[in-house]
Order: C-alpha cells, then sequence, then structure tokens
C-alpha cells in the first residue's frame, strides 16, 4: 500500500467573537473535520475524495501532505509515518490545488520551476532537463515570460509542472478544475487520465465535488459527508454495498449516501 | 556550493521581484538621502552644544546618529523580516506549495529574510558612503575588526528576537509582543537618536536590557574611536549573553510554534 489511513481525526478550534470570549473565556468550540477516516490506496491508483464543500476533502489532503498534523489515527505514505519522516514523504509527493495563486506573478514560468526545483534539491542539469520533458508533456508555449501574463488555463499548466518537477510518485489534487472554464477543465481531465495515470503511472488522490469528475477520473471513490467517509469503492461495490441497482447512476447514489 | 544552493534561490528570486519594482528601490535609496540631511542640518543647528553628552563618541552629533539610524536598520530588519518572509508567501499564495517542499520551514524563513539583511547592509553602506563622501564623516580611526564582530553578534542577536517575533506571529497571527517590545522601546531607549546617558538613571538602566543599546556604543566606539576589542568588551561580551539566551530561546519558541500551527491547521494562514 502507498498510503494508509488509519482512523484519523481532526477537530479545529473555532475562534470565539468578543461577545464569547467575555461570556465564556474559558470554554472553547470545536468543529469536528474527519472523524476517524480510514481508507488505503494502491501504487497507481485514481482516488477521488467525492463530498459536498466542507466536508473535510481539503482538510484529508493537507493531513496527507503533511501540511496538517492529525488529532489522532496514523498515517502512513510509502510505508513512513507521516509525524515522524515528513521530510522523506515530502519529496515523493506533489499538490496541486485550484488556486489561481500559486506560483510567483513577477517571475517567469522557467524562473518559478528554478526555483521549486532548487527546493527539491534538483541539480541545474536535472532542473533543465526536466523543463524539457515537461514541455513535450504540457505543450507551454513560452517558458520566459511573467507568469501573471499567462492565460488561467496556461497558468494551470504551469501550476501543474510545478507539481510534477521533482517527478513525485503520488500527487494530490485539491478541486485541480475548481477555476477552469469547461474547455480547459476537459483538457486537465484528459491530461490527469491519459498522462498522468495511464502513461505515467502515477498514484493519484483527488478532491472534488463534481461527480462526473470523479466518475471520469477514479478508479476508487470515497464519499465523505461531515468528515465521515460514508461510502469507499470502485462504483459497482458502492452500488451493491448500498443496494441500489448497477444502472442507479453515481448522481443519484451520493445524493442518497450523502442524505 | 550545495548547501548555498537554496540561500542562492531565495536570493536571486528575491532580487527579481523586486528589480521588478524599481520605482520603490529608488524611493528607498532617495529617503535615504533626505534622512542624512535632516540629521546633518539638525547637528548643525546644534553645532557643538551637546558635545557634553557626546564626549565619549568623539562630540559628533551627525557621526553619533548616523551610526544610529544606519544599524537600527538591522534591528527592524531583523525584527519584521521573519515573519514579512511567512507573509509574502501567503500573499503571493506561494506558501502552502513551498512548504510542501522538502525544504525546513525554519529553513525557508531563514532564507527568505536573507534578501532584506542584504538590502540593510547596502543601505548602511550607502547610508556611510554619503556621510564620509558629502558630510565628512570620519573613518580615519575606524577598527574593522571590531565593528565586524560588534555587526555579527548585532545580527545574532537581534535575528534570535525575529525568530522568537516570528513564533509568536505563526501562532498568534496577528499579536506580536516582543516586536512592539523591542522595536518601539529600542528606538527610544537604545540611543539610536542620542546617547542614553542623557536619560534619567532609572531608564538608562533599562536600556541596559536592549541588546541594540550595546550593539550601537560597540559600533560607535570602533567606528568613531577606533576602540580596540579590548576596550569594547562589556559591549561584545553583553551581545553575546543575549546571543546565548536567545538562540536557543528562539530555535525552541519556533519548533513549539511550528508545531502547534501544524496541530491548529494554520500553519498556512497568516
Amino acid at each position: 500500500m502507498i498510503i494508509e489511513v488509519n482512523k484519523v481525526s481532526k477537530k479545529f478550534i473555532i475562534r470565539k467573537n468578543l461577545i464569547e470570549a467575555l461570556c465564556h473565556p474559558f470554554k472553547t468550540r470545536t468543529v469536528l473535520a474527519l472523524d476517524s477516516v480510514s481508507f488505503q490506496i494502491e501504487k497507481g491508483e485514481s482516488f477521488a475524495i467525492l463530498g459536498p464543500n466542507g466536508a473535510g476533502k481539503t482538510t484529508l489532503i493537507k493531513i496527507l501532505s503533511t501540511l496538517i498534523l492529525p488529532d489522532e489515527g496514523k498515517v502512513k505514505l510509502f510505508g513512513y509515518d507521516l509525524k515522524t519522516h515528513s521530510e522523506i514523504i515530502k519529496s515523493r509527493i506533489g499538490l496541486l490545488t485550484g488556486e489561481e495563486r500559486n506560483l510567483y506573478w513577477c517571475l517567469t514560468g522557467r524562473q518559478n520551476l528554478e526555483f521549486f526545483g532548487t527546493m527539491y534539491n534538483l541539480s541545474k542539469k536535472q532542473i533543465s532537463d526536466r523543463i524539457n520533458e515537461l514541455n513535450n508533456i504540457l505543450e507551454i508555449d513560452d517558458w520566459d515570460k511573467p507568469f501573471e501574463t499567462y492565460s488561467v488555463g496556461m497558468k494551470q499548466r504551469l501550476a501543474l509542472a510545478r507539481c510534477l518537477i521533482s517527478d513525485p510518485e503520488v500527487i494530490f489534487l485539491d478541486e485541480p478544475t475548481k477555476s477552469l472554464d469547461p474547455g480547459s477543465a476537459h483538457k486537465v481531465r484528459n491530461f490527469i487520465k491519459e498522462t498522468l495515470v495511464r502513461k505515467l503511472k502515477k498514484t493519484i488522490f483527488f478532491a472534488t465535488h463534481q461527480i462526473d469528475e470523479a466518475t471520469q477520473l477514479a478508479d476508487r471513490i470515497a464519499i465523505i459527508s461531515q468528515g465521515k467517509i460514508k461510502a469507499c469503492g470502485k462504483i459497482e461495490e458502492l452500488q451493491r454495498e448500498w443496494k441500489v441497482d448497477k444502472h442507479t447512476s453515481l448522481n443519484d447514489l451520493y445524493l442518497k449516501i450523502t442524505g | 556550493m550545495g548547501a548555498f544552493r537554496k540561500p542562492l534561490a531565495f536570493l536571486k528570486r528575491d532580487f527579481l521581484i523586486n528589480s521588478s519594482y524599481k520605482a520603490a528601490f529608488l524611493f528607498q535609496y532617495g529617503s535615504i538621502v533626505f534622512s542624512v540631511l535632516t540629521f546633518f542640518f539638525i547637528a548643525k543647528l546644534f553645532g557643538k552644544n551637546v558635545s557634553s553628552y557626546l564626549v565619549e563618541y568623539g562630540g559628533d552629533y551627525f557621526s553619533f546618529v548616523l551610526i544610529g539610524i544606519a544599524f537600527y536598520g538591522y534591528l527592524s530588519t531583523a525584527m519584521g523580516s521573519f515573519t514579512e518572509a511567512i507573509g509574502k508567501e501567503q500573499s503571493c499564495g506561494t506558501l502552502e506549495v513551498l512548504l510542501l517542499t522538502p525544504t525546513k520551514i525554519s529553513h525557508i524563513i531563514g532564507y527568505g529574510a536573507l534578501w532584506n539583511f542584504f538590502f540593510t547592509s547596502l543601505n548602511v553602506l550607502v547610508y556611510i558612503l554619503l556621510g564620509i563622501l558629502f558630510f565628512h564623516f570620519p573613518i580615519a580611526k575606524i577598527n574593522l575588526p571590531a565593528v565586524i564582530i560588534i555587526l555579527i553578534l548585532t545580527i545574532i542577536s537581534f535575528s534570535s528576537l525575529g525568530i522568537i517575533s516570528a513564533s509568536f506571529i505563526l501562532v498568534l497571527k496577528r499579536a506580536d509582543p516582543i516586536n512592539w517590545l523591542f522595536s518601539g522601546v529600542s528606538r527610544f531607549l537604545g540611543g539610536v537618536y542620542f546617547p542614553i546617558s542623557i536619560l534619567p538613571g532609572w531608564v538608562q538602566r533599562i536600556s541596559r536590557f536592549l541588546p541594540i543599546t550595546y550593539s550601537l556604543e560597540g559600533m560607535r566606539k570602533a567606528m568613531l574611536l577606533g576602540s580596540s576589542i579590548k576596550d569594547i568588551w562589556p559591549d561584545i561580551s553583553a551581545l553575546i549573553l543575549f546571543s546565548v539566551i536567545f538562540l536557543p530561546l528562539s530555535i525552541w519558541g519556533f519548533k513549539f510554534a511550528i508545531n502547534k500551527a501544524k496541530k491548529q491547521g494554520s500553519l498556512i494562514y497568516y
């Protein structure tokens, strides 16, 4: 197993407003973001976490990518414990979010990749070779203009190039098509499916609230609601588990599961 | 060379970003010129009347205050740069992806502050050069080894305070008592604009708890009087003591803050 998540829970403290702070200075309010979440992912698998906004998808991705520590439970990536071996794990993972601003706007595409490549301990030669490889994969027309001047779709390709610069084994995608128009979103989905999964055999973990995106890209789907995984498996397994006929769409199944 | 690749990459990045704002760069040096001119004419206004307080620094107010304002820059840089390094990444939207690289967060913050220290050093050089070239700032007696020792200890002790300040920001986000305490109070009590001997005795005793007091005292004596390392040993030993206390405290505090912010889930929010 490349990712093992075992009974992971996470609570966040909600900031008090002034009146609450004065009336109840010692009382803390918390929100349960993840509730005893468990699953395993195999190498080369494309796994979707599907759920409504605020269900805990981003929290889960941030825990898996070492940015947040869980309160309870164990997470292992590549057999390493996330709490004790985060530096090793970080050198083997990549993250792409749907946010437009995740590279330096004043730097060119190439300068951005050179900077992040250095942060991944790549040599100058390795970075240059990798940029050439990525150029073939991503078809970026011009690497040498400021990032701010690229179109939204091209910015997302450059963000993908940043994510792939270290040739990560596991790629986390947090709503990767959120800010894209339907045409660009379609291209990104195709790239994920055809290039990352089929050609490059990457392990993909992606969070989405778009049912068609999950259907199109995932080998297995976990449906999450209010921090709890309600169902996990291939679509036909979910249909069997929730006792619906095999013609029931994922959309209907999702609505049934999430209530 | 491998060990320097990441700090150099940060320096190159910040140079490229900052050089794209040419007007801001020019205005910065314009304000240095006006600052030097202001204090030159204040010194001219008072002439030698303030000299009784300045005898131990050579008697010239302009030289005294030029060192004060030039080297106070190190304190404000050290106090602000580490938190600014986090804030800038956050506002660029790059903090998350940078934290995902196998680069320690202490390195991200430390390397992120390098450009500001480089720029502050450049500013100090400009202050001193303007003083030498146009306003008769004396350099004949300067004791360079003593200046370098004081400068290194100044950067270490000020940076330790800056790292403690960054730790507060990581956990509390806005409220930062260390920055308020040391930046604000140091400007008044540390002898930036006037010698602390002018202050009432009990206030002078408070100023002895600030590293900037020893930093400026040692720097002025080494630059203006050519004092030897032995002569300024009390200032050097005080700065060593501050470094020995604050550096381990800052490293411990920073690790604690990172862990707390990771548990709170607030590491990427500023």
